[in-house]
């Protein structure tokens, strides 16, 4: 399950790593399984009342980073992200 | 003149009597900082340079008649709020070279106050956790007792503002990481309510419930700090359109007549006895002043933590699926496709509390699992909103312990990851329901170690929180760490 997990976390764990995340995720899981004891649904409906979504600006041009400032923290750039060959 | 221990508004009065300049202000912290950080291990980032500037633009500001309520004030920055030009790592190997190429809201709006940024402070990865144990570089050490934790996860701020070694700070609080480690430190914070403050540019953990806010001496330099950090951003998609008001307008008003809730839960076992008796013995300070005590309950509180860990980790696994290695952050040297070049970053720039939240979120969300775990804790959200509305809906506050234990040894817990989740019980609703809330010392234990209590208010009722934890304050003698 863990192994399963990590793959959708996009992680990786070593043989050792993956026995101790193992008994983490149990003691976790027992954790959480509090919430299977009460019969509560939940209302779509209600929820994000108090949440105020912004308006949309609307869909124009609008001034934004530099090229440069945003590339600034990449470790492998070339005037863009370099990223290893997905295409053969 | 003697600054050490200066609240915000003292220290305003000096600069602006011209008792004391910026710079020397400035300076001085900066030397404490030298002094005591190498064993507090609160700031990640000095930024001397920039303070010094700051300083210079402050006094000038100061000297032209200018001055806002922030000019020249010397301030820490909790390090997952982004500073443009400054590294922000957020305790991680991810982002140890990290640096933003824009300012978050908030530090806009700080810097155009004239505030002097002394430097970055330390959290917990990511700020998950509430130790600042897991943080990649500086694991954060409590005034009191070097040999105890500051909390977290804005354990550097609150640190920080015990030591003296900044006036206030900002921290950021998704389920109690502001208010924990202010009650550990003997400091106070403020969680604002969810939307008052942009989180545009604070690095996102569970963007649902991550709030800013400030840490400070007492409750109203925290509101004094919340009038120039809080207001409508076009940047945050949740932030609220809700009118900016004084939140220091209600301090001074007696509270005659106004009623706080205790809901039993949170004074049941599991909470230490002298944090309890401490919280109770406040709630009768309260009662002498007039306010009327309301016994309540609140049945959801055991459930809680599982359903704030539930959402939180199901948000954060998708907010960090961002750090693949590419755009920004640690890139990994092994991997020659794609795919492998994501998980060696990942698992290299990652620390095990991070991971663990991911495993944790993908499981909540995954096909088989998502009715059982994520639905049900987004109905318990629902269920625990409601739970507050009733009490809101006879009372003006509600008063709790902050944590249920005082702060304890560097060694304690950091193993066991289901004890550190529950000992958030105390603060996670807040979140889960988007209130606002103070915690405030409120005693010390047989240690010394100071206890917190939190008041919590009606949703964008802030006034009311800080108003009730001032009068409290007003009558406390508080017992700064020896250092």
């Amino acid at each position: 399950m863990v192994k399963y997990l990590a793959e959708l976390g996009k992680l990786e764990f070593t043989d050792e790593e993956l026995v101790k995340a193992s008994e983490d995720m149990t003691s976790i899981i027992e954790l959480m399984d509090t919430v299977k004891e009460i019969d509560v649904t939940y209302d779509p409906i209600l929820d994000n009342k108090n949440v105020y979504l912004n308006d949309l600006r609307a869909d124009e041009t609008a001034e934004s980073l530099e090229t440069a400032k945003i590339l600034q923290n990449a470790k492998n750039q070339q005037n863009c992200f370099v990223v290893p060959k997905v295409v053969e | 003149m003697e600054i050490k221990g200066l609240k915000l508004r003292e220290l305003r009065q000096a600069l602006d009597k011209k008792q004391v300049s910026v710079k020397e202000v400035t300076e001085k912290y900066l030397k404490r900082i030298k002094e005591l950080d190498e064993d507090l291990e609160c700031y990640i980032t000095v930024t001397e340079d920039k303070a010094l500037k700051q300083a210079d633009a402050a006094q000038k500001k100061i000297d032209s008649g200018n001055a806002g309520a922030l000019t020249g004030i010397p301030m820490a920055i909790k390090d997952n709020i982004c500073t443009e030009g400054v590294l922000t790592t957020c305790s991680s190997k991810m982002l140890e070279d990290f640096v933003p190429p824009y300012n978050a809201t908030v530090m806009d709006k700080l810097e155009n106050e004239g505030i002097v940024m002394l430097g970055k402070v330390s959290l917990d990865e990511f700020a998950m956790g509430g130790s600042t144990q897991t943080s990649a570089f500086k694991k954060t050490k409590n005034p009191y007792d070097k040999s105890r934790v500051p909390g977290g996860s804005s354990g550097g701020s609150a640190s920080a503002v015990a030591a003296d070694l900044c006036l206030a700070a900002l921290g950021s609080d998704t389920g109690g990481s502001i208010r924990q480690p202010s009650s550990f430190c003997g400091v106070t914070g403020l969680k604002p309510t969810y939307s008052r403050v942009s989180r545009y540019g604070l690095v996102a953990f569970a963007s649902s419930l991550d709030q800013i806010g400030p840490i400070a001496r007492d409750s109203h330099d925290c509101a004094l700090i919340l009038n120039h950090i809080c207001g409508f951003d076009p940047h945050d998609g949740t932030s609220s359109k809700k009118e900016v008001v004084d939140f220091t307008a209600k301090i001074g008003k007696d509270i005659k007549g106004v009623k706080i809730a205790l809901p039993k839960e949170f004074y049941d076992k599991g909470i230490d006895d002298e944090v309890r008796d401490s919280v109770l013995k406040a709630a009768e300070v309260y009662k002498s002043m007039g306010a009327i005590l309301v016994e309540c309950s609140m049945p959801s509180l055991k459930y809680a933590t599982a359903a704030y860990y539930l959402i939180s980790s199901a948000e954060a696994c998708s907010n960090l699926s961002r750090y693949d290695g590419i755009k920004y952050g640690h890139r990994s040297n092994i991997g020659s496709s794609y795919e492998e070049l994501i998980k060696n970053s990942r698992r290299e720039g990652f620390g095990d509390e991070v991971k663990r939240r991911i495993l944790l979120g993908n499981y909540a969300l995954s096909s088989g699992y998502y009715d059982a775990y994520y639905g049900k804790a987004m109905a318990l959200k629902q269920l625990i909103r409601k739970e507050y509305n009733d009490i809101f809906a006879v009372c003006d506050a509600v008063l709790t312990p902050t944590a249920p234990t005082t702060a304890y040894r560097c060694d304690e817990n950091i193993s066991d990851p289901v004890k550190m989740y529950q000992a958030d019980i105390c603060t996670v609703t807040v979140n889960i329901a988007g209130l606002p809330a103070v915690s405030t010392p409120c005693g010390y234990d047989g240690k010394g170690l100071p206890i917190g209590m939190s008041v919590i208010g009606k949703p964008f009722d802030e006034q009311t929180v800080v108003q009730i934890a001032d009068v409290f304050e007003q009558g406390f003698k508080r017992i700064p760490p020896v250092l």
